[in-house]
Protein backbone atom coordinates (compact mmCIF):
# COMPACT_ATOMS: atom_id res chain seq x y z
CA UNK A 1 0.00 0.00 0.00
CA UNK A 2 2.96 2.38 0.96
CA UNK A 3 3.72 1.75 -2.57
CA UNK A 4 0.64 3.17 -4.33
CA UNK A 5 0.45 6.42 -1.97
CA UNK A 6 3.84 7.32 -3.11
CA UNK A 7 2.62 6.49 -7.16
CA UNK A 8 2.24 10.70 -7.87
CA UNK A 9 -1.45 11.80 -8.56
CA UNK A 10 -1.95 12.19 -12.25
CA UNK A 11 -1.65 15.48 -13.84
CA UNK A 12 -4.04 16.77 -16.40
CA UNK A 13 -1.38 16.36 -19.19
CA UNK A 14 -1.54 12.46 -18.25
CA UNK A 15 -5.48 12.22 -18.74
CA UNK A 16 -4.85 13.83 -22.32
CA UNK A 17 -2.55 11.03 -22.67
CA UNK A 18 -3.99 8.09 -22.02
CA UNK A 19 -7.38 9.67 -23.54
CA UNK A 20 -5.53 9.91 -26.88
CA UNK A 21 -3.77 6.55 -26.14
CA UNK A 22 -7.37 4.97 -26.07
CA UNK A 23 -8.54 6.57 -29.00
CA UNK A 24 -5.51 5.58 -31.00
CA UNK A 25 -6.19 1.75 -30.17
CA UNK A 26 -9.76 2.12 -30.81
CA UNK A 27 -9.01 3.45 -34.28
CA UNK A 28 -6.54 0.49 -34.57
CA UNK A 29 -8.76 -1.98 -33.93
CA UNK A 30 -11.04 -0.83 -36.49
CA UNK A 31 -9.02 0.08 -39.34
CA UNK A 32 -6.90 -3.47 -38.71
CA UNK A 33 -8.24 -5.81 -36.19
CA UNK A 34 -11.87 -6.16 -37.96
CA UNK A 35 -11.23 -5.78 -41.42
CA UNK A 36 -8.65 -7.94 -41.47
CA UNK A 37 -8.37 -10.26 -44.71
CA UNK A 38 -7.67 -13.54 -45.01
CA UNK A 39 -3.99 -12.46 -44.83
CA UNK A 40 -1.89 -15.66 -43.50
CA UNK A 41 -0.96 -19.32 -44.22
CA UNK A 42 0.65 -21.89 -42.16
CA UNK A 43 2.61 -24.65 -43.21
CA UNK A 44 3.07 -27.95 -40.58
CA UNK A 45 5.48 -30.18 -41.23
CA UNK A 46 5.01 -33.59 -39.33
CA UNK A 47 4.02 -32.81 -36.00
CA UNK A 48 5.82 -29.36 -35.73
CA UNK A 49 4.47 -26.05 -37.02
CA UNK A 50 6.76 -25.33 -39.83
CA UNK A 51 6.24 -22.01 -40.43
CA UNK A 52 3.49 -18.70 -40.26
CA UNK A 53 3.49 -16.47 -42.81
CA UNK A 54 1.80 -13.69 -44.56
CA UNK A 55 -0.24 -14.22 -47.60
CA UNK A 56 0.53 -11.00 -49.44
CA UNK A 57 4.02 -12.03 -50.58
CA UNK A 58 5.41 -13.78 -53.69
CA UNK A 59 7.39 -16.60 -51.79
CA UNK A 60 8.56 -20.34 -52.48
CA UNK A 61 8.94 -21.97 -50.01
CA UNK A 62 11.06 -25.67 -49.39
CA UNK A 63 9.61 -27.88 -47.23
CA UNK A 64 11.34 -30.92 -46.15
CA UNK A 65 9.31 -34.06 -45.37
CA UNK A 66 10.29 -38.14 -44.74
CA UNK A 67 9.80 -38.38 -48.36
CA UNK A 68 11.14 -35.13 -49.90
CA UNK A 69 10.22 -31.81 -50.69
CA UNK A 70 7.14 -30.27 -50.44
CA UNK A 71 7.32 -26.89 -52.42
CA UNK A 72 4.53 -24.34 -51.29
CA UNK A 73 4.17 -21.21 -53.76
CA UNK A 74 3.11 -18.10 -51.89
CA UNK A 75 1.43 -15.36 -54.58
CA UNK A 76 0.03 -12.15 -53.34
CA UNK A 77 -3.04 -13.60 -51.49
CA UNK A 78 -3.01 -17.39 -53.05
CA UNK A 79 -0.60 -20.25 -51.70
CA UNK A 80 -0.91 -23.42 -53.45
CA UNK A 81 1.40 -26.61 -53.01
CA UNK A 82 3.12 -26.39 -56.16
CA UNK A 83 5.45 -29.73 -55.99
CA UNK A 84 5.34 -33.01 -53.98
CA UNK A 85 7.26 -36.17 -53.85
CA UNK A 86 3.56 -38.00 -53.20
CA UNK A 87 2.55 -40.76 -55.92
CA UNK A 88 -0.98 -39.37 -55.87
CA UNK A 89 -0.42 -35.36 -56.19
CA UNK A 90 -3.76 -34.88 -54.31
CA UNK A 91 -2.58 -31.70 -51.87
CA UNK A 92 -1.15 -30.30 -55.73
CA UNK A 93 -4.13 -30.71 -57.57
CA UNK A 94 -5.95 -29.16 -55.22
CA UNK A 95 -4.64 -25.77 -56.67
CA UNK A 96 -4.57 -22.14 -55.62
CA UNK A 97 -6.43 -22.12 -51.97
CA UNK A 98 -7.74 -18.19 -51.34
CA UNK A 99 -9.77 -18.09 -48.53
CA UNK A 100 -9.32 -18.54 -44.60
CA UNK A 101 -10.34 -22.30 -43.96
CA UNK A 102 -8.86 -24.20 -46.58
CA UNK A 103 -6.56 -26.74 -46.43
CA UNK A 104 -4.36 -28.85 -48.67
CA UNK A 105 -3.13 -31.90 -47.20
CA UNK A 106 0.13 -34.27 -48.72
CA UNK A 107 -0.48 -36.96 -46.40
CA UNK A 108 2.83 -39.38 -47.23
CA UNK A 109 5.10 -36.33 -46.77
CA UNK A 110 3.40 -34.79 -43.69
CA UNK A 111 3.39 -31.43 -45.09
CA UNK A 112 0.12 -29.61 -44.58
CA UNK A 113 -0.89 -25.91 -45.67
CA UNK A 114 -3.82 -24.17 -44.17
CA UNK A 115 -4.51 -20.32 -44.89
CA UNK A 116 -5.68 -18.35 -41.68
CA UNK A 117 -7.43 -14.87 -41.22
CA UNK A 118 -10.13 -13.12 -39.49
CA UNK A 119 -12.61 -15.22 -37.17
CA UNK A 120 -11.92 -19.10 -38.05
CA UNK A 121 -15.60 -20.31 -38.94
CA UNK A 122 -14.62 -24.22 -37.33
CA UNK A 123 -12.68 -25.39 -35.06
CA UNK A 124 -11.60 -28.78 -36.87
CA UNK A 125 -12.10 -30.38 -40.29
CA UNK A 126 -13.89 -33.12 -41.11
CA UNK A 127 -12.91 -35.13 -44.32
CA UNK B 1 -0.63 25.10 -10.62
CA UNK B 2 -1.45 23.93 -7.11
CA UNK B 3 -5.07 24.06 -7.81
CA UNK B 4 -5.12 22.00 -10.69
CA UNK B 5 -3.27 19.24 -8.55
CA UNK B 6 -5.27 19.62 -5.47
CA UNK B 7 -8.07 19.40 -7.93
CA UNK B 8 -7.06 15.65 -9.72
CA UNK B 9 -5.46 14.50 -5.90
CA UNK B 10 -9.23 12.68 -5.48
CA UNK B 11 -8.73 11.52 -8.89
CA UNK B 12 -6.14 8.86 -7.50
CA UNK B 13 -8.25 5.92 -6.73
CA UNK B 14 -10.29 5.95 -9.56
CA UNK B 15 -6.78 5.72 -11.49
CA UNK B 16 -5.72 3.00 -9.81
CA UNK B 17 -9.19 1.12 -10.45
CA UNK B 18 -8.42 2.32 -13.79
CA UNK B 19 -5.20 1.06 -14.30
CA UNK B 20 -6.49 -2.29 -13.20
CA UNK B 21 -9.16 -2.65 -15.40
CA UNK B 22 -6.54 -1.70 -18.34
CA UNK B 23 -4.22 -4.39 -17.24
CA UNK B 24 -7.43 -6.92 -17.42
CA UNK B 25 -8.96 -5.85 -20.63
CA UNK B 26 -5.25 -6.72 -21.71
CA UNK B 27 -4.81 -9.74 -20.09
CA UNK B 28 -8.14 -10.47 -22.20
CA UNK B 29 -5.93 -10.15 -24.93
CA UNK B 30 -3.77 -12.78 -23.93
CA UNK B 31 -3.81 -16.40 -25.82
CA UNK B 32 -6.84 -18.55 -25.20
CA UNK B 33 -6.24 -21.55 -23.19
CA UNK B 34 -6.16 -24.05 -26.35
CA UNK B 35 -3.61 -26.70 -27.22
CA UNK B 36 -3.35 -28.01 -30.46
CA UNK B 37 -1.14 -30.88 -31.50
CA UNK B 38 -0.62 -32.55 -34.51
CA UNK B 39 0.93 -35.77 -35.41
CA UNK B 40 0.90 -38.71 -38.02
CA UNK B 41 -0.47 -42.05 -36.92
CA UNK B 42 -2.87 -44.96 -39.31
CA UNK B 43 -1.69 -43.63 -42.15
CA UNK B 44 -3.64 -40.57 -41.43
CA UNK B 45 -3.26 -37.06 -39.55
CA UNK B 46 -4.28 -37.35 -35.64
CA UNK B 47 -5.50 -33.54 -34.80
CA UNK B 48 -5.90 -32.90 -30.81
CA UNK B 49 -7.23 -29.87 -29.87
CA UNK B 50 -8.09 -29.26 -25.85
CA UNK B 51 -9.59 -26.07 -24.23
CA UNK B 52 -9.06 -25.19 -20.42
CA UNK B 53 -5.96 -27.09 -19.50
CA UNK B 54 -2.81 -25.57 -19.01
CA UNK B 55 0.23 -26.13 -21.79
CA UNK B 56 1.56 -28.46 -19.96
CA UNK B 57 -0.94 -30.70 -18.68
CA UNK B 58 -2.31 -30.54 -22.39
CA UNK B 59 0.37 -31.60 -23.46
CA UNK B 60 0.88 -34.55 -21.37
CA UNK B 61 -3.04 -35.28 -22.16
CA UNK B 62 -2.34 -35.35 -25.98
CA UNK B 63 0.93 -37.16 -25.49
CA UNK B 64 -0.74 -40.06 -23.84
CA UNK B 65 -3.73 -40.15 -26.34
CA UNK B 66 -1.30 -40.14 -28.98
CA UNK B 67 0.92 -42.93 -27.75
CA UNK B 68 -2.29 -45.06 -27.23
CA UNK B 69 -3.39 -44.35 -31.03
CA UNK B 70 0.46 -45.59 -31.83
CA UNK B 71 -0.18 -48.62 -30.07
CA UNK B 72 -3.27 -49.57 -31.55
CA UNK B 73 -1.82 -48.48 -34.83
CA UNK B 74 1.19 -51.16 -34.41
CA UNK B 75 -1.17 -54.24 -33.03
CA UNK B 76 -4.53 -53.48 -35.76
CA UNK B 77 -2.05 -52.67 -38.58
CA UNK B 78 -3.25 -54.76 -42.04
CA UNK B 79 -0.52 -55.59 -43.95
CA UNK B 80 2.83 -54.77 -41.56
CA UNK B 81 4.00 -58.41 -40.91
CA UNK B 82 4.33 -59.12 -36.93
CA UNK B 83 1.17 -56.75 -35.79
CA UNK B 84 -1.27 -58.71 -33.67
CA UNK B 85 -4.27 -58.82 -36.96
CA UNK B 86 -1.25 -59.63 -39.04
CA UNK B 87 -0.43 -62.67 -37.13
CA UNK B 88 -4.55 -63.46 -36.96
CA UNK B 89 -4.93 -63.05 -40.66
CA UNK B 90 -1.84 -65.87 -41.17
CA UNK B 91 -3.40 -68.25 -38.78
CA UNK B 92 -6.69 -67.63 -40.69
CA UNK B 93 -5.62 -68.55 -44.13
CA UNK B 94 -3.73 -71.80 -42.39
CA UNK B 95 -6.95 -73.11 -41.05
CA UNK B 96 -5.15 -72.66 -37.76
CA UNK B 97 -6.55 -71.62 -34.27
CA UNK B 98 -4.36 -68.62 -32.51
CA UNK B 99 -4.53 -66.94 -29.47
CA UNK B 100 -5.76 -63.14 -29.01
CA UNK B 101 -5.93 -59.84 -26.53
CA UNK B 102 -9.48 -59.48 -24.81
CA UNK B 103 -8.76 -56.10 -26.62
CA UNK B 104 -9.12 -57.21 -30.05
CA UNK B 105 -11.76 -59.98 -29.06
CA UNK B 106 -13.83 -57.47 -27.89
CA UNK B 107 -13.02 -55.32 -31.46
CA UNK B 108 -14.22 -58.54 -33.29
CA UNK B 109 -17.04 -59.25 -31.52
CA UNK B 110 -18.28 -55.60 -32.08
CA UNK B 111 -17.05 -55.40 -35.79
CA UNK B 112 -19.23 -58.45 -36.31
CA UNK B 113 -22.46 -57.19 -35.10
CA UNK B 114 -21.87 -53.88 -37.18
CA UNK B 115 -21.10 -55.83 -40.30
CA UNK B 116 -24.21 -57.57 -40.04
CA UNK B 117 -26.36 -54.52 -38.60
CA UNK B 118 -25.41 -53.22 -42.07
CA UNK B 119 -26.36 -56.35 -44.23
CA UNK B 120 -22.58 -57.37 -45.31
CA UNK B 121 -21.92 -53.90 -46.56
CA UNK B 122 -19.59 -53.08 -43.52
CA UNK B 123 -17.15 -55.94 -44.62
CA UNK B 124 -13.83 -56.11 -42.84
CA UNK B 125 -13.05 -59.53 -43.66
CA UNK B 126 -12.63 -58.68 -47.44
CA UNK B 127 -8.83 -57.48 -46.79
CA UNK B 128 -7.55 -59.49 -49.98
CA UNK B 129 -10.11 -57.55 -51.73
CA UNK B 130 -8.51 -54.39 -50.45
CA UNK B 131 -5.01 -56.07 -51.24
CA UNK B 132 -5.87 -57.15 -54.43
CA UNK B 133 -7.08 -53.39 -55.61
CA UNK B 134 -3.64 -52.37 -53.73
CA UNK B 135 -5.43 -50.12 -51.27
CA UNK B 136 -3.53 -51.35 -48.50
CA UNK B 137 0.04 -49.78 -48.91
CA UNK B 138 1.13 -46.09 -47.99
CA UNK B 139 1.77 -45.34 -51.83
CA UNK B 140 -0.46 -47.46 -53.85
CA UNK B 141 -0.19 -48.15 -57.51
CA UNK B 142 -3.07 -46.73 -59.97
CA UNK B 143 -3.06 -50.51 -61.41
CA UNK B 144 -6.55 -52.27 -62.83
CA UNK B 145 -6.30 -55.74 -60.87
CA UNK B 146 -6.62 -58.86 -62.46
CA UNK B 147 -10.42 -59.59 -62.84
CA UNK B 148 -10.51 -63.04 -62.58
CA UNK B 149 -8.99 -62.59 -58.76
CA UNK B 150 -11.80 -60.35 -57.48
CA UNK B 151 -14.22 -62.43 -59.07
CA UNK B 152 -12.36 -65.25 -56.78
CA UNK B 153 -12.44 -63.27 -53.40
CA UNK B 154 -16.11 -62.43 -53.94
CA UNK B 155 -17.23 -66.11 -54.71
CA UNK B 156 -15.13 -67.16 -51.39
CA UNK B 157 -17.51 -64.56 -49.42
CA UNK B 158 -15.36 -64.18 -46.56
CA UNK B 159 -17.58 -62.71 -43.80
CA UNK B 160 -16.92 -62.02 -40.03
CA UNK B 161 -19.41 -64.35 -39.17
CA UNK B 162 -16.84 -67.27 -40.55
CA UNK B 163 -15.04 -65.95 -37.22
CA UNK B 164 -14.89 -68.69 -33.80
CA UNK B 165 -14.15 -66.77 -30.79
CA UNK B 166 -13.49 -69.11 -27.64
CA UNK B 167 -11.76 -68.75 -24.60
CA UNK B 168 -8.90 -66.16 -25.93
CA UNK B 169 -8.72 -68.18 -29.06
CA UNK B 170 -9.24 -66.83 -32.81
CA UNK B 171 -10.21 -69.43 -35.75
CA UNK B 172 -12.04 -68.89 -38.74
CA UNK B 173 -13.70 -71.34 -40.93
CA UNK B 174 -13.48 -69.41 -44.09
CA UNK B 175 -9.56 -69.37 -45.29
CA UNK B 176 -10.51 -66.55 -47.33
CA UNK B 177 -10.85 -63.94 -44.58
CA UNK B 178 -8.30 -61.47 -44.45
CA UNK B 179 -9.63 -58.67 -41.40
CA UNK B 180 -8.92 -54.92 -42.66
CA UNK B 181 -9.80 -52.38 -39.87
CA UNK B 182 -9.26 -49.39 -42.14
CA UNK B 183 -12.83 -48.85 -41.43
CA UNK B 184 -13.28 -49.31 -37.54
CA UNK B 185 -10.35 -48.97 -35.87
CA UNK B 186 -9.95 -45.00 -36.07
CA UNK B 187 -13.93 -44.54 -34.77
CA UNK B 188 -12.85 -47.10 -32.18
CA UNK B 189 -9.85 -45.03 -30.91
CA UNK B 190 -12.08 -41.71 -30.79
CA UNK B 191 -14.10 -43.59 -27.75
CA UNK B 192 -11.13 -44.55 -26.12
CA UNK B 193 -9.31 -41.18 -26.40
CA UNK B 194 -12.98 -39.66 -25.53
CA UNK B 195 -13.14 -41.90 -22.29
CA UNK B 196 -9.60 -41.31 -21.40
CA UNK B 197 -9.69 -37.40 -21.41
CA UNK B 198 -13.31 -37.65 -19.63
CA UNK B 199 -11.74 -39.60 -16.98
CA UNK B 200 -8.75 -37.22 -16.82
CA UNK B 201 -11.34 -34.17 -16.08
CA UNK B 202 -11.03 -32.12 -19.65
CA UNK B 203 -13.79 -30.02 -19.82
CA UNK B 204 -13.55 -29.66 -23.55
CA UNK B 205 -11.23 -31.75 -26.82
CA UNK B 206 -11.71 -32.00 -29.76
CA UNK B 207 -9.98 -35.10 -31.67
CA UNK B 208 -9.64 -35.55 -34.82
CA UNK B 209 -8.04 -38.96 -36.57
CA UNK B 210 -8.23 -38.90 -40.82
CA UNK B 211 -11.35 -36.13 -40.70
CA UNK B 212 -13.41 -38.50 -38.14
CA UNK B 213 -14.16 -36.27 -34.87
CA UNK B 214 -15.49 -36.75 -31.49
CA UNK B 215 -16.35 -33.88 -29.53
CA UNK B 216 -16.03 -34.18 -25.67
CA UNK B 217 -17.28 -30.90 -23.75
CA UNK B 218 -16.99 -27.47 -25.57
CA UNK B 219 -14.70 -24.65 -26.02
CA UNK B 220 -15.15 -22.26 -23.36
CA UNK B 221 -18.51 -21.02 -23.32
CA UNK B 222 -19.54 -22.03 -26.87
CA UNK B 223 -19.84 -25.39 -28.52
CA UNK B 224 -16.85 -27.06 -30.41
CA UNK B 225 -17.39 -26.34 -34.47
CA UNK B 226 -16.42 -28.24 -37.52
CA UNK B 227 -16.65 -27.92 -41.02
CA UNK B 228 -17.27 -30.39 -43.75
CA UNK B 229 -14.76 -31.06 -46.64
CA UNK B 230 -16.06 -30.17 -49.73
CA UNK B 231 -15.75 -33.29 -52.23
CA UNK B 232 -14.35 -31.34 -54.92
CA UNK B 233 -13.24 -27.56 -53.80
CA UNK B 234 -10.34 -27.09 -50.98
CA UNK B 235 -12.31 -25.77 -48.15
CA UNK B 236 -15.37 -26.87 -46.21
CA UNK B 237 -18.73 -27.18 -47.72
CA UNK B 238 -20.70 -27.29 -44.76
CA UNK B 239 -20.17 -26.09 -40.59
CA UNK B 240 -22.15 -26.87 -38.04
CA UNK B 241 -21.91 -27.75 -33.93
CA UNK B 242 -20.88 -30.44 -32.58
CA UNK B 243 -22.24 -30.71 -29.00
CA UNK B 244 -20.31 -32.35 -25.91
CA UNK B 245 -20.29 -36.31 -27.05
CA UNK B 246 -21.25 -35.84 -30.59
CA UNK B 247 -19.10 -37.79 -33.48
CA UNK B 248 -18.77 -36.92 -37.30
CA UNK B 249 -17.68 -39.31 -39.83
CA UNK B 250 -17.35 -38.97 -43.62
CA UNK B 251 -16.68 -41.06 -46.20
CA UNK B 252 -15.41 -39.75 -49.53
CA UNK B 253 -14.45 -40.46 -53.17
CA UNK B 254 -11.64 -37.83 -52.94
CA UNK B 255 -9.80 -39.62 -49.66
CA UNK B 256 -7.40 -42.53 -51.48
CA UNK B 257 -8.09 -42.91 -55.08
CA UNK B 258 -6.40 -43.08 -58.63
CA UNK B 259 -7.72 -42.97 -62.34
CA UNK B 260 -6.95 -45.13 -64.95
CA UNK B 261 -8.05 -43.61 -68.23
CA UNK B 262 -10.77 -40.65 -66.76
CA UNK B 263 -12.29 -43.42 -64.14
CA UNK B 264 -11.92 -42.69 -60.64
CA UNK B 265 -11.43 -45.83 -58.37
CA UNK B 266 -12.02 -45.02 -55.02
CA UNK B 267 -10.80 -46.89 -51.81
CA UNK B 268 -14.16 -47.39 -50.80
CA UNK B 269 -15.06 -51.06 -52.17
CA UNK B 270 -18.49 -52.89 -52.28
CA UNK B 271 -17.88 -56.48 -51.17
CA UNK B 272 -20.84 -58.13 -53.04
CA UNK B 273 -19.40 -57.11 -56.52
CA UNK B 274 -15.36 -56.53 -55.34
CA UNK B 275 -15.44 -52.80 -56.97
CA UNK B 276 -15.36 -49.61 -55.82
CA UNK B 277 -18.45 -47.85 -55.18
CA UNK B 278 -19.64 -45.38 -58.36
CA UNK B 279 -21.80 -42.94 -58.17
CA UNK B 280 -21.55 -41.20 -54.57
CA UNK B 281 -18.57 -38.43 -53.86
CA UNK B 282 -18.85 -38.24 -49.79
CA UNK B 283 -21.48 -39.48 -47.42
CA UNK B 284 -21.06 -37.31 -44.03
CA UNK B 285 -23.17 -38.66 -40.84
CA UNK B 286 -23.43 -37.64 -37.41
CA UNK B 287 -23.34 -39.72 -34.27
CA UNK B 288 -25.29 -38.54 -30.78
CA UNK B 289 -23.71 -38.81 -27.32
CA UNK B 290 -23.45 -43.05 -26.65
CA UNK B 291 -20.60 -45.80 -25.77
CA UNK B 292 -19.66 -46.13 -29.29
CA UNK B 293 -20.61 -42.68 -31.19
CA UNK B 294 -17.18 -42.40 -32.49
CA UNK B 295 -17.19 -45.77 -33.83
CA UNK B 296 -20.26 -46.16 -35.26
CA UNK B 297 -19.28 -42.26 -36.68
CA UNK B 298 -16.43 -43.85 -38.30
CA UNK B 299 -18.81 -47.91 -39.75
CA UNK B 300 -21.93 -46.24 -40.49
CA UNK B 301 -21.09 -43.93 -43.19
CA UNK B 302 -19.70 -46.93 -45.58
CA UNK B 303 -22.53 -48.89 -45.81
CA UNK B 304 -24.62 -45.53 -47.02
CA UNK B 305 -22.30 -44.94 -49.73
CA UNK B 306 -22.29 -48.13 -51.06
CA UNK B 307 -26.39 -47.96 -51.04
CA UNK B 308 -26.13 -45.07 -53.22
CA UNK B 309 -30.01 -44.47 -54.59
CA UNK B 310 -31.25 -46.41 -50.98
CA UNK B 311 -28.69 -44.73 -48.44
CA UNK B 312 -31.85 -43.52 -46.49
CA UNK B 313 -32.75 -46.79 -46.10
CA UNK B 314 -29.35 -47.75 -45.05
CA UNK B 315 -29.04 -44.97 -42.70
CA UNK B 316 -32.00 -45.89 -41.41
CA UNK B 317 -30.91 -49.30 -41.24
CA UNK B 318 -27.44 -48.19 -39.06
CA UNK B 319 -29.39 -46.03 -37.00
CA UNK B 320 -28.27 -43.15 -38.33
CA UNK B 321 -30.72 -39.64 -38.05
CA UNK B 322 -28.34 -37.09 -39.17
CA UNK B 323 -27.00 -37.91 -43.01
CA UNK B 324 -25.81 -36.58 -45.83
CA UNK B 325 -24.80 -37.80 -49.40
CA UNK B 326 -23.11 -35.83 -52.57
CA UNK B 327 -23.74 -37.67 -55.93
CA UNK B 328 -21.53 -37.86 -58.49
CA UNK B 329 -23.34 -34.96 -60.09
CA UNK B 330 -22.40 -32.82 -57.07
CA UNK B 331 -26.27 -33.25 -55.76
CA UNK B 332 -26.89 -33.07 -52.04
CA UNK B 333 -29.23 -35.28 -50.12
CA UNK B 334 -29.96 -35.40 -46.67
CA UNK B 335 -31.83 -36.18 -43.59
CA UNK B 336 -34.08 -33.46 -42.26
CA UNK B 337 -32.49 -34.09 -38.91
CA UNK B 338 -29.16 -33.24 -40.19
CA UNK B 339 -30.44 -30.44 -42.60
CA UNK B 340 -31.11 -28.53 -39.52
CA UNK B 341 -27.39 -29.01 -37.94
CA UNK B 342 -25.57 -27.84 -41.14
CA UNK B 343 -24.74 -23.97 -42.44
CA UNK B 344 -23.87 -24.25 -46.24
CA UNK B 345 -20.98 -22.27 -47.44
CA UNK B 346 -22.97 -21.77 -50.36
CA UNK B 347 -26.45 -20.27 -49.33
CA UNK B 348 -28.19 -20.65 -52.85
CA UNK B 349 -26.64 -24.36 -53.01
CA UNK B 350 -29.43 -27.02 -54.03
CA UNK B 351 -30.74 -29.44 -51.86
CA UNK B 352 -32.74 -32.60 -51.61
CA UNK B 353 -34.08 -33.11 -47.91
CA UNK B 354 -35.91 -36.52 -47.27
CA UNK B 355 -37.61 -36.87 -43.59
Amino acid sequence: MSRWKSFPSPLPGDWLILAIGCAAVAMLFVTLWQSEPAGKLRIRAGDQVFATLSLTQKRTLEVPGPLGISRIEIDNGRARVAADPGRHQYCVKQGWLTRAGQVAMCLPNQVSLELLGGEKAYDSLNY
Amino acid sequence: MRDMKSLCSPCAPWFKIFMLIWALMLAGCGREAMHQSQSYVFGTLVDITIYGESDDRARVLSNHVLQEFQRLHDQLHAWKSGSELDRLNTAFAAGQSVSISPELAGILSDATRLAQQSGGLFNPAIGHLIQTWGFQGEEFKPVYPDPAEIRNWVAANPQMTDIALEKGMASSRNPAVRLDLGGYAKGWSLDLAADYLRKQGVKGALVNIGGNIIAIGSHGNRPWRVGIQHPRQPGPIATLELPDGWAIGTSGDYQRYFELDGQRYCHILDPRTGHPAQGVREVSILVPPGTRAGTLSDVASKPIFLSGDGWRAAAQRMGVEHAMLIDAQGKIHLTAAMRQRLKFTDKNVALEVLP
